[in-house]
Parts: C-alpha cells; sequence; structure tokens
C-alpha cells in the first residue's frame, strides 16, 4: 500500500522539488508581438490544418462548440469616431502552475518535462473540469466525432495529418504547441547527437503568420529568439513560480503576461501594442 | 431474486472475463495472407537481413513492405515455377500492388518509430518475436500446437517495462523522458 | 451458502456467459488493417517522411511563393516559402486553405455533358476523348463557316506561360476574343498609375520602410494586392527597424482590418476620399512644402480644394486635413496609397489619380525606398469591360465561349444579368475544378486541375521591387479525372491540326513550360544573369527553389508630373451614388471578405469557419451598421433587415459595429452561392445583387461602391453566428498598450 502511494505521489514529488525544471533540457515559450499582429487569423487556419481540428458547421458554431485552438481576441473600445481595435491571438499559455492540470481527475493533462502542458486524448474522460479551471479558454471539447458526423468528409480526409490523432467525441483537446514538430525536431537533433536548435522547431501559426508577430523558442537557452525577444536573462527560472512578475526581470518594457496576476505563470510572453493615446504601463 | 442477482453478476463478470480473453490473448491471430509468404524461407534458409526488405525501418517510423518490383528483383529468376511466386507475378503483371494484412497494428493515437529502436539497436525479434521461425507471420507463441500468448502484447504496460527497465541492455539505462506521455502519444 | 445445484448453475451461467463474451469479442474483430506496398518504390520518398514542393498559390493574384507538404502522395499541408520573396515564409488564410480545394467534395469529378434545360443542372458524365472531340467539332464548323470571331475566351486575370499558350491558341484560330475578368481587380489603379507616373503596372509600395503610411481605403493586410507581402512589410515598419516605428493613417468610411492596426482612422464620407487628398495637396503646396518651379501652376489648379470647403463635404475637421498634410510632407519617407474602396466608386480613377499626386508632392517619394518603386513596364492586360462582352453576346457575336476560372454569374453586379444574356450563346464551354453559378449554364463542362495537380508559372507583378517569376509544379497526382487547362489546349490544337501543330507542337503542358523556360533561359544566359551552367540545372534549381529572381533593390526614376496634363484627370467632386438621398439614406460600401475574396472561398470549410476579423462572423453574411444609427432606428444586433437599393433588395441579419459611419453600411462580398458545393450553397446573401452596372470603360472595372440603399426591419428568421460574445476589456488589461511616446524613450 505504503509503494502504491508513494508512486502515485511520486510525480507531485517531482514537481514539488524547488527548481526541478532546471534538470530538464528545454522551456518551450511563445513571444507574441501585438504591435506586429495584425489579427488577419492566417494562424487560425495554419493551426486547423496541422492539427486535424474538425469543422463543426454554422449549428454547432452557434453553440460554441468550435474546435479551433486557437483565436484572435478582438476588443472594441470606444464610440465612433474614435474607435480602437485591438486584436490579441489566444492559445494555450502552457501555464507553469497550470489550474487545469490540478482539475483533472485522472491525470490526463499535466506538465511534461519540456514545459508543455500535454492533453493525453486516450486518457481522458471529458469531465470538463480542466476547461472550467483555465483561465484562458482555451480547451475545447469533442461533443460528437466529428469525423462521423461529416467534419472530414471524402475526399478531405486525404488531408489529415498522420503525425497527429483525430480526436473523437467526449474528449477535451487544446493547442500543443505543435508538439508533434517538436518530437520531429528531437528526433532530428537524435540523429545527429545534438540539442535542437534555435528556430528548428515552428509551429505551425508562427509559421504562418505573415507579419511575423509570432515567435517559438526554449527559455533554457538565454541566446533564443525568444530570450531576447522577452528581454529575459539568462535562467529566467524565477518565472516558474506563482507570484511572479515578468516586469521585475525583463528588460523589455513591451513584454507582460496576460492575466498575470492570476498566478498561472504562462509561458506565453506577449509584447505590448504601440498605441496613441492608451497606455497600460502602471496599471497594477 | 437474490438468487437471481447472484446468477446475473456471474453471468456479467464472466461475459467480462470471456470477451477479454478474447480480445487480449486471441485476436488477430495470424491472418491467412494473399500469399503464402515464409519468414523462414527468406529470414532463416536464405538468412535474408530484415532491412533488406523492410528498408525504411532505419530512416522512418514506418518499416516498410517491400515493393512488388523488390519481389521481382530476385523472383524473376528464383522458383519461378513456384505457384505461389507466380501469384506474385501476377500481381506484377497487372501493375497492382499485393494487399498484404497487418498483423502488427497500434492505435491511431500512439507514435511509434522503428527508426529510434532499430537505431538503439533493439532486434526486430524484440516485439516481432522470432520471426525466421515462422512459416506465417503470427503473433501467437505456440505450445504443443495451440497458439498460447502474444509474442509481444503491444499493450503500455509492457512498452513502460522496456522503456524503464529493458532499456538497460540497449542503452544503459532507462530511456530518457520514456514515460513521458507524449513520447508515444500523439 | 450456495448448495451443490445452485453451485453448478453458478457454474454453468458462469462458462456460458465466458463463452458468450468469448464469441462477442471474436464477431467484434475489426477488419485486419492493409498493408499495400508500393508496386515500384519512389525513389526520393520515404513512407512517414514528408516531401516537400516548391509551388505558387493561386487564391489570389498576388503570386505567394508556397511549399506543399506530401506524405506517401497527399498533400498535408501548405505553407509559405522561407525563401520566396513575397510570401517571406507567410501565407494567408487563403494560401492555407488551399488543401481544401484539392480536396474538395464539391470538385466536378469528370467531363460532363449536358443533357437536359439550361441551367437545370441535369448532365451526363462522358469521357475526355468524347468531350474534347465536342469541343475541337465545334471549333472546326465554327472556322470553316468562316466565323473564327466568334470564338470567346475569358479567362481571370493569369499571368504566366499559360496566358502566353491560350494567346497563341486564339491566335492560330484567327480570334482576337481573348479576355479576363475578375470583380477584385487593379486596372483603375493601373490606368491611374500611366496618368501620373506614365507607366500601366502596379508599382512596388515600400511600406516596409515608410515612416508614414497614408492609406486611402487600400485594406492590404487582408485582400489588397499582396497581402501576405505587406503584411510582413507592416510587421518590418512597426517592429523591424531599431528606434524607428512607421505611422499609419487610414482613410475609410468603415473600419476594415487595416484600419483597425493603423494609428489613426479620419472617417471620411463615403466617394470624397479624393477631395480630401486634394485638400491635403493644397495644402501641401499652399505651406510651402512643395518647392517645384509650377507651385503657382499647381496652387491654381487646386484652388477650388481648400480645406476648408472640403472639410465641408468629406465631413473631416479642416484642421484634421491641415495636420496630415504637414505630417505627411514633414515625415520622410512618405508613401500615400489608394485600395479597393477608393477604386471602386464611379470615379476611382480620378480618386486614385488625386492619392496618387499626394506622394508627387510632398517631396517626391517616388524612385525612393520607403515610397513608391514604379515597376517595370509589364504587356497590358486584355481586361474586358464586362458590359461590351454582353452587348457582344446579345448582338449574337459569341458562337462559342469558353471559361476557365472565372465566374461571371455570380461576381457581376445583378444589374447585368449576365444569365439572361449568356442564352444566346450556341455553345458554353466551362473549364473548371468546381460546379458554380456560371459553369451550371455551361453545355460542356471540362474539369480543371486544381493548382495542385498542374503545371504553370506566375510573373508577380505588384513586384517586391524586382521581377519574380514563380513556378508552379504537382505536388500530388491529380484526385480525380481531371485535366490541365494547359493540356486541353494543347489537345484541342492536335485535334485541329494544321496551323496549331506548328504554333502549339508540344505533347502536354508540363513539356510547353519546360521548353518556355529553357527560351526564358537561353536569353538570360546571354546576358550572363544566370549562373548554372546547363539548363537542366538552372530547371532543377527553379523547382527545388519554388522559382527565379533576383534580389536587387531596383532604384526608380524620378518622375515629373505636369500640371495640365493631371488637372483633367482629378476629381471633381464626391463621386456619384444611384438612388436619391430622400428614399436611399444609406451609403452602401461593399468589400471583399478577408476569407472569401469575390466569393471564389467560400466552398472551403476552414474559410467558413474563420471568424471574420472585425466581427467575429462565421458561415453567413451579415450587415454593417452604427450602433447608434441602430438603436435610432430601433434595430437590435442579430435582427434580419431588408437591404434595398433602386436595383435589387437583399436580407440579412444586422452586425453592430462601431467602426462604421452612421450614414453608411457595409456589407462583405462572397456568400449568397447558389449553386458552389455543399459548404457554400444558400448561405448568406449576395451583395452584388444591390448594384448598378456602372463600368469605367477606359479600364473595364466594375464600381461597387455606387449605389445608396435603404433598410427596413423584417420579422424574418436569419442568423448572426458570432464567435466573440463580447468585445471590452473590462479593466481587464487583456492587449496592454504603451504610446508611442514611451516607447521612443524605453526602446530608444
Ligand atoms: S492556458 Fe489553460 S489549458 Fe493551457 S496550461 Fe494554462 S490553464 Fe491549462
Ligand atoms: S497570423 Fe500573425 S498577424 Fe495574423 S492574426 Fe495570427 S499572429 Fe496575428
Ligand atoms: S495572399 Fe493569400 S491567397 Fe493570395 S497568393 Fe498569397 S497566400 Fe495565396
Amino acid at each position: 500500500m505504503a509503494g502504491f502511494l508513494d508512486r502515485l505521489l511520486e510525480r507531485f514529488k517531482i514537481y514539488r522539488e524547488p527548481g526541478y525544471y532546471k534538470r530538464y533540457d528545454y522551456w518551450w515559450a511563445m513571444v507574441v508581438d501585438l504591435d506586429r499582429c495584425t489579427g488577419c487569423g492566417a494562424c487560425v487556419t495554419a493551426c486547423q490544418a496541422e492539427n486535424n481540428t474538425p469543422v463543426v458547421g454554422e449549428e454547432e458554431s452557434g453553440k460554441g462548440r468550435v474546435l479551433n485552438w486557437m483565436r484572435i481576441e478582438r476588443y472594441v473600445e470606444g464610440e465612433y469616431p474614435d474607435v480602437k481595435v485591438k486584436f490579441i491571438p489566444v492559445f494555450c499559455a502552457h501555464c507553469d502552475k497550470a489550474p487545469c492540470e490540478v482539475a483533472c481527475p485522472v491525470y490526463a493533462t499535466y506538465h511534461n518535462q519540456d514545459g508543455l502542458n500535454v492533453q493525453v486524448y486516450n486518457r481522458c474522460v471529458g469531465t470538463f473540469t480542466c476547461a472550467t479551471y483555465c483561465p484562458y479558454d482555451v480547451r475545447r471539447f469533442n461533443w460528437f466525432t466529428y469525423k462521423d458526423k461529416g467534419s472530414f468528409e471524402s475526399p478531405l480526409d486525404e488531408q489529415l495529418n498522420p503525425d497527429v490523432t483525430v480526436r473523437t467525441m467526449g474528449v477535451m483537446e487544446k493547442c500543443t504547441f505543435c508538439i508533434q514538430r517538436i518530437v520531429a525536431a528531437k528526433d532530428r537533433a537524435k540523429d545527429e547527437n545534438r540539442k535542437v536548435r534555435d528556430g528548428e522547431v515552428i509551429p505551425a501559426c508562427v509559421q504562418s503568420c505573415p507579419s511575423k508577430a509570432l515567435t517559438f523558442g526554449d527559455l533554457n537557452d538565454p541566446n533564443s529568439q525568444v530570450s531576447k525577444l522577452a528581454g529575459l536573462p539568462a535562467e529566467p527560472y524565477y518565472l516558474r513560480e506563482s507570484g511572479s512578475k515578468l516586469a521585475k526581470i525583463s528588460k523589455n518594457p513591451r513584454a507582460y503576461r496576460l492575466l498575470e496576476d492570476l498566478n498561472a505563470a504562462p509561458t506565453i510572453i506577449y509584447l505590448k501594442r504601440v498605441m496613441k493615446g492608451s497606455s497600460t504601463i502602471g496599471h497594477e | 431474486m437474490k438468487r437471481f442477482l447472484l446468477y446475473l453478476t456471474v453471468a456479467i463478470i464472466t461475459f467480462t472475463i470471456g470477451y477479454n480473453i478474447n480480445l487480449i490473448y486471441f485476436s488477430d491471430r495470424a491472418p491467412e495472407q494473399p500469399i503464402n509468404f515464409s519468414h523462414k524461407v527468406h529470414a532463416a534458409d536464405n538468412s535474408i537481413p530484415c532491412l533488406y526488405c523492410h528498408i525504411y525501418a532505419d530512416k522512418s517510423t514506418i518499416s516498410g513492405v517491400p515493393s512488388v518490383q523488390k519481389c521481382m528483383g530476385c523472383h524473376k529468376i528464383i522458383k519461378t515455377d513456384s505457384p505461389e511466386i507466380q501469384k506474385v507475378v501476377s500481381y506484377w503483371e497487372k501493375k497492382e500492388p499485393i494487399p498484404w494484412i497487418k498483423v502488427y497494428n497500434l492505435p491511431d493515437y500512439v507514435y511509434f518509430s522503428h527508426k529510434r529502436h532499430v537505431k538503439a539497436s533493439v532486434p526486430c525479434q524484440r516485439c516481432h518475436g522470432d520471426v525466421a521461425k515462422m512459416d506465417r507471420i503470427t503473433r501467437q507463441t505456440v505450445i504443443f500446437g495451440v497458439p498460447f500468448l502474444r509474442v509481444s502484447p503491444l499493450k503500455m504496460g509492457w512498452c513502460l517495462d522496456c522503456h524503464k527497465n529493458g532499456a538497460k541492455e540497449f542503452i544503459g539505462g532507462p530511456v530518457r523522458n520514456g514515460t513521458d506521455c507524449w513520447t508515444c502519444h500523439k | 451458502m450456495l448448495n451443490r445445484r445452485d453451485f453448478l448453475r453458478v457454474v454453468g451461467i458462469g462458462s456460458a456467459g465466458a463463452a458468450a463474451g468469448f464469441a462477442l469479442a471474436e464477431l467484434n474483430a475489426p477488419n485486419p488493417a492493409r498493408l499495400i506496398p508500393y508496386l515500384i518504390p519512389p525513389e526520393d520518398i520515404i513512407p512517414g517522411v514528408a516531401n516537400w514542393y516548391a509551388s505558387v498559390c493561386r487564391q489570389c493574384g498576388a503570386g505567394c511563393g508556397i511549399v506543399v507538404k506530401v506524405m506517401e502522395g497527399r498533400a498535408k499541408k501548405i505553407e509559405g516559402n522561407p525563401i520566396h520573396p513575397i510570401s517571406k515564409g507567410g501565407l494567408c488564410a487563403r494560401g492555407q486553405a488551399g488543401l481544401q480545394v484539392l480536396y474538395n467534395p464539391g470538385r466536378i469529378k469528370n467531363p460532363l455533358r449536358r443533357i437536359g434545360e439550361r441551367g437545370k443542372g441535369e448532365f451526363q458524365e462522358i469521357t475526355w476523348e468524347e468531350g474534347l472531340t465536342i469541343l475541337s467539332k465545334n471549333l472546326k464548323e465554327l472556322r470553316d463557316r468562316g466565323e473564327g470571331d466568334g470564338l470567346y475566351l475569358l479567362t481571370s486575370p493569369i499571368s504566366g506561360h499559360l496566358k502566353l499558350l491560350l494567346k497563341n491558341f486564339m491566335n492560330a484560330y484567327g480570334s482576337s476574343k481573348y479576355f479576363a475578368y475578375e470583380l477584385i481587380n487593379y486596372e483603375n489603379l493601373r490606368f491611374a498609375n500611366n496618368i501620373t507616373f506614365g507607366q500601366n503596372s502596379l508599382p512596388h509600395y515600400d511600406i516596409e520602410n515608410t515612416n508614414l503610411l497614408l492609406s486611402f481605403g487600400a485594406d492590404f493586410l487582408t485582400t489588397w494586392i499582396s497581402p501576405v507581402n505587406y503584411s510582413y512589410a507592416y510587421g518590418h515598419m512597426r517592429q523591424g527597424r531599431p528606434g524607428l516605428r512607421g505611422k499609419v493613417i487610414q482613410v475609410e468610411p468603415r473600419l476594415s482590418l487595416t484600419g483597425a492596426n493603423a494609428d489613426e482612422w479620419v472617417a471620411v464620407k463615403p466617394g470624397t476620399e479624393g477631395l480630401l487628398a486634394l485638400a491635403i495637396a493644397y495644402e501641401i503646396v499652399e505651406g510651402g512644402y512643395y518647392k517645384g518651379e509650377d507651385r503657382g501652376k499647381w496652387l491654381a489648379a487646386l484652388e477650388r480644394f481648400t480645406p476648408r470647403d472640403v472639410a465641408k463635404v468629406t465631413e473631416v475637421a479642416e484642421e484634421r486635413i491641415i495636420g496630415i498634410a504637414r505630417e505627411f510632407s514633414k515625415t520622410k519617407p512618405s508613401l500615400a496609397i489608394g485600395g479597393e474602396n477608393v477604386s471602386s466608386y464611379e470615379n476611382g480613377v480620378s480618386n486614385l489619380v488625386a492619392i496618387n499626386i499626394l506622394n508627387y508632392l510632398a517631396g517626391n517619394n517616388i524612385g525612393i525606398s520607403g515610397g513608391i518603386i514604379p515597376n517595370r513596364d509589364i504587356e497590358k492586360s486584355s481586361f474586358i469591360p464586362v458590359n461590351s462582352l454582353m452587348q457582344d453576346a446579345s448582338k449574337g457575336k459569341i458562337k462559342t465561349l469558353i471559361l476557365y476560372d472565372t465566374n461571371p454569374v455570380f461576381t457581376t453586379p445583378g444589374a447585368v444579368k449576365v444569365e439572361g444574356q449568356l442564352k444566346n450563346i450556341p455553345l458554353i464551354v466551362s473549364l473548371s475544378s468546381f460546379m458554380d453559378e456560371t459553369t451550371l449554364l455551361s453545355d460542356l463542362i471540362l474539369p480543371t486541375h486544381t493548382y495542385l495537380e498542374d503545371w504553370g508559372d506566375n510573373f508577380t507583378e505588384p513586384s517586391v521591387g524586382y521581377p519574380v517569376a514563380t513556378i508552379m509544379q504537382p505536388a500530388v497526382n491529380p484526385v480525380f479525372n481531371t485535366k490541365s487547362v494547359g493540356d486541353i489546349f494543347i489537345h484541342l490544337a492536335r485535334n485541329l491540326a494544321g496551323v496549331f501543330q506548328k504554333e502549339i507542337p508540344w505533347t502536354d503542358f508540363g513539356a510547353y513550360l519546360q521548353a518556355s523556360w529553357k527560351m526564358v533561359y537561353n536569353k538570360h544566359k546571354d546576358m550572363k544573369e544566370i549562373r548554372e551552367t546547363t539548363f537542366e540545372e538552372f530547371w532543377n534549381n527553379l523547382l527545388s527553389k519554388g522559382g527565379w529572381w533576383k534580389e536587387e533593390s531596383q532604384a526608380g526614376k524620378k518622375v515629373y508630373i505636369s500640371v495640365n496634363k493631371i488637372t483633367p484627370y482629378l476629381p471633381k467632386g464626391p463621386a456619384s451614388f444611384d438612388g436619391d438621398d430622400k428614399d436611399y439614406p444609406f451609403y452602401l460600401t461593399l468589400y471583399p471578405h478577408s476569407s472569401y475574396m469575390d466569393g471564389r472561398g467560400a466552398n472551403l470549410p476552414w474559410l467558413q469557419e474563420l471568424p471574420d476579423a472585425m466581427t467575429s462572423v462565421v458561415w453567413g453574411t451579415w450587415i454593417e451598421m452604427n450602433p447608434e444609427r441602430a438603436t435610432t432606428m430601433g434595430i437590435k444586433e442579430g435582427d434580419v433587415i431588408e437591404v434595398e437599393s433602386p436595383f435589387g433588395k437583399i436580407y440579412a441579419p444586422v452586425c453592430l459595429y462601431a467602426g462604421q459611419r452612421p450614414d453608411t453600411i457595409s456589407i462583405p462580398i462572397g456568400q449568397g452561392h447558389k449553386f458552389y458545393g455543399k459548404y457554400a450553397e444558400g448561405r448568406g446573401a449576395n451583395p452584388l445583387d444591390l448594384l448598378p452596372f456602372k463600368v469605367d470603360e477606359r479600364t473595364g472595372a466594375v464600381s461597387h461602391n455606387s449605389t445608396k440603399v435603404k433598410i427596413t426591419k423584417t420579422n424574418s428568421p436569419g442568423r448572426l453566428v458570432k464567435m466573440a460574445g463580447w468585445t471590452k476589456e473590462l479593466g481587464r488589461d487583456i492587449v496592454q498598450t504603451i504610446t508611442p511616446e514611451e516607447f521612443q524613450v524605453k526602446e530608444g
């Protein structure tokens, strides 16, 4: 019995150990430059194409059941003619203190050694708890097996990416940072006996962005593009603690994390949009 | 009434056991292939190495079945009078591929790379059994003429066991990140 | 406890249960999967490992270079070609959705011949041999009767060697009637550029390096000319130059996606953009920012357009006009562009001319980095005013009409009534991959390859400052029984024999393309512009790189614009609109939907489900209305309204949008298909039905901002599916911002 309990608690112990993450090779993260992002939505379709996300149709869309893993939020402030529209792409932030992870009764979502919050579809029983816990509302639920409902009607199914499974009814899904591309890059790196290079892993959304608003990389590497853009010092492990404030260590005045006060320690770092007559600097 | 419930419970339990015994130990037994191909003849009697035919095993996730052209490469000359070979020839002449039946099948949500395992010099036999002794490829071991346990159950516990313990034999320790779900799931 | 009898019963039931379970599992056993080997393994393909083929996107005319991921013969993903100078690795949503063009369930699978009445949609499958014979017999007869000029060919504005081939074919046949039509076109812009800069082409707008971009209704981030390239340029202009951040001012009645990204929005009254440009020009000259000798002449020409007078018409404050003029001339380099919205008024050309001269007056932004770099002259496009085509049709001049990649029934204003006009044509042949409104009316349908299955090339005109040619190669084998357009014409030539054999001797389009490129190679080899020593090497590089270009910036030549020459082209007053102000109180501006363009993307489910950037509406048409104005009229979001113009009416739900002038409503073009596959059919409304038929005779461009409308609330059911329920931040600091000043201080 004790042995069983020990085993059960093992993973918790690992994650409780202070600085456990220093042992790991990568810490994947994304930087989103809101001053470059135009809100065009190319990334959304790219993600859908890469990850076999079904199209749910008008009826289901109306019920809020779209499955797109990422979305562009738009905020329209002010009255005509002083209207300001702001866009922000939102995807799973792969939070280091992810609320969704503590929620799952069957451990179908957990943090892996690369700093990713991953979802194990064949383990998920569809309690929906994680989606209610996620502060960023990025988890998507399969209300049906859309494959059977004709979402990939032949020959549309020829396009399905063989590296990504097609999810079935009752399963929660979400942005994976295109983990299949990470796996492929690591596989390549292992063949050549090296670490994955900066810029070698490019998730579908990042790849497609025409204005180059998105950057993906490894925060463990102080020379990676993401570390530089986010203005982070070497070993920014502090960001993985709850209660951490990006502004404390970042040299880039534009860097911020979405809803940081919730203490989920998200690994997506946004760069503020430069906009006339409005500033959110100093709003704490 | 009480008795009836007892019967019902027993029936349900045994039904489940029976169902699962079939599923776990007996399903997809050696299927009959379109051509009576013998691994024994090829791999044992003629000692052709596995990678001679399964050419992608060290390059890709998929090991690959030999193309009909590859078969014909040898069988243009060898054993052309055997009726089985003539079947191959007829496929070749019809310009049709041979519809082999898959024996080792993984579910859609599993990511398995032949390359990684071959490169770590895990012998093919470790998972596929002693193919060189099989006339028809099978996943069952045979004891006294009766099909018995699987060569490899292809179940998660079995994979993990090797990732944790068995791997020592090949890479001197457990597989790095070998128990992370996303190492093998997709 | 159990007695013996019970025990036996339990055992009995138990074994029966187990046996039943076992048997059921046996019955349920999945069908065995098959392992299908290659017959002959392709040399460079490893199953499970992707191959990438470089090609070109044909979802719009921009010509972005793409790479297609192919695994085991199936296309899996399209991405921007990272080394291509136009796409720079990026791609828009339409480009991404190209895979659903290829694998669309609505594709025409076999050649078809009409058996029922025209338009009834009754077709019979025939073989290619039969189809091509029908057509070549018809062509032969036509020519034998001496009516060769009765063969009309209408395509989309294609470029590259395919165009050349079609031209050769038509020449050999003896018909001069090869035309192009597209609703969203740049003919007005070309014409205006010819007037101002003396070049009938699209120049390179160097958005990348400009410091102030003054855009008049150019939605360059979604649909205008080369959106992917301009998006890249935009990103670079904003954040790619340390210490420098370009500014964007957007002038348009409806806040577009580009407007939303701009720093300032000037909500000008529809149809007066040209006047606003002239007022800015006046201020530039008057304020002494223009230093040319002919300053006096300019002042005289522009004197009617003082900011004070123009302010009244445009409803833009006088100070604001003056402010923009000063900023525009002081900031160097600055760039003014006029887009789709401006060019599709009835006086589109003069608006564009007025905007063009701003670049000249404000210190000659022409030919410099960060300004306008004129393109090399290109061959004049054979754009046809649809009205003359329709006249020819009604006069019975068209004997046989071949259509390729164009859908005039859907994309022309309702008032044209193309459907009726086509009745007079004895034979209509459609070369199309999809059953659309026009194809439905044809007698013979020869299904074509999509761009992922075909050979081809693309010469990009709105280049990046230097010529770019992109190669299109088949990434996958044809999915259906279709043919390449080029092959169809080559086959026809073979059937027609005679001169055709001499003009078009090739066996297939791929061979033709290679032969043509050999000529290009030889020519440029002599000019020492090609390093490769053999053609084979050149061709292989072409295919692996995706095209041929030489990166060098073309310093454009300076231009001189003479006042006298330009004055007749300047706008005289606001654009005119059909429908008087009393009965029809709203201006109607139509814009190409960012995903469906002129409607061609509406059959792709990914695009249907991609929320519209501004309103987040999916799967339908909506009408954008100013919220306050709507409230005064008692209209709520989602209410279906009737929009009526003097020419027609449509119904669609209202979407309240604060970026809309109170006197204007806007509707996206693209939905309302009657026949276009199951994802598009019967969805939304086609706002083109509201339009009068106004064409600029000089350019052939159809004006789609040309009528006023009235709206009435109805009770008809309709549905507005919006993805975003709420668009207020409520102090949550979601999209955080800093001001330009703070940015300069902190970064600089
Ligand atoms: S963003 Fe949501 S789903 Fe993603 S890790 Fe954080 S809490 Fe979990
Ligand atoms: S593709 Fe890039 S610019 Fe477009 S919405 Fe996505 S992040 Fe923004
Ligand atoms: S802009 Fe989009 S649709 Fe047009 S060519 Fe480029 S990727 Fe294709």
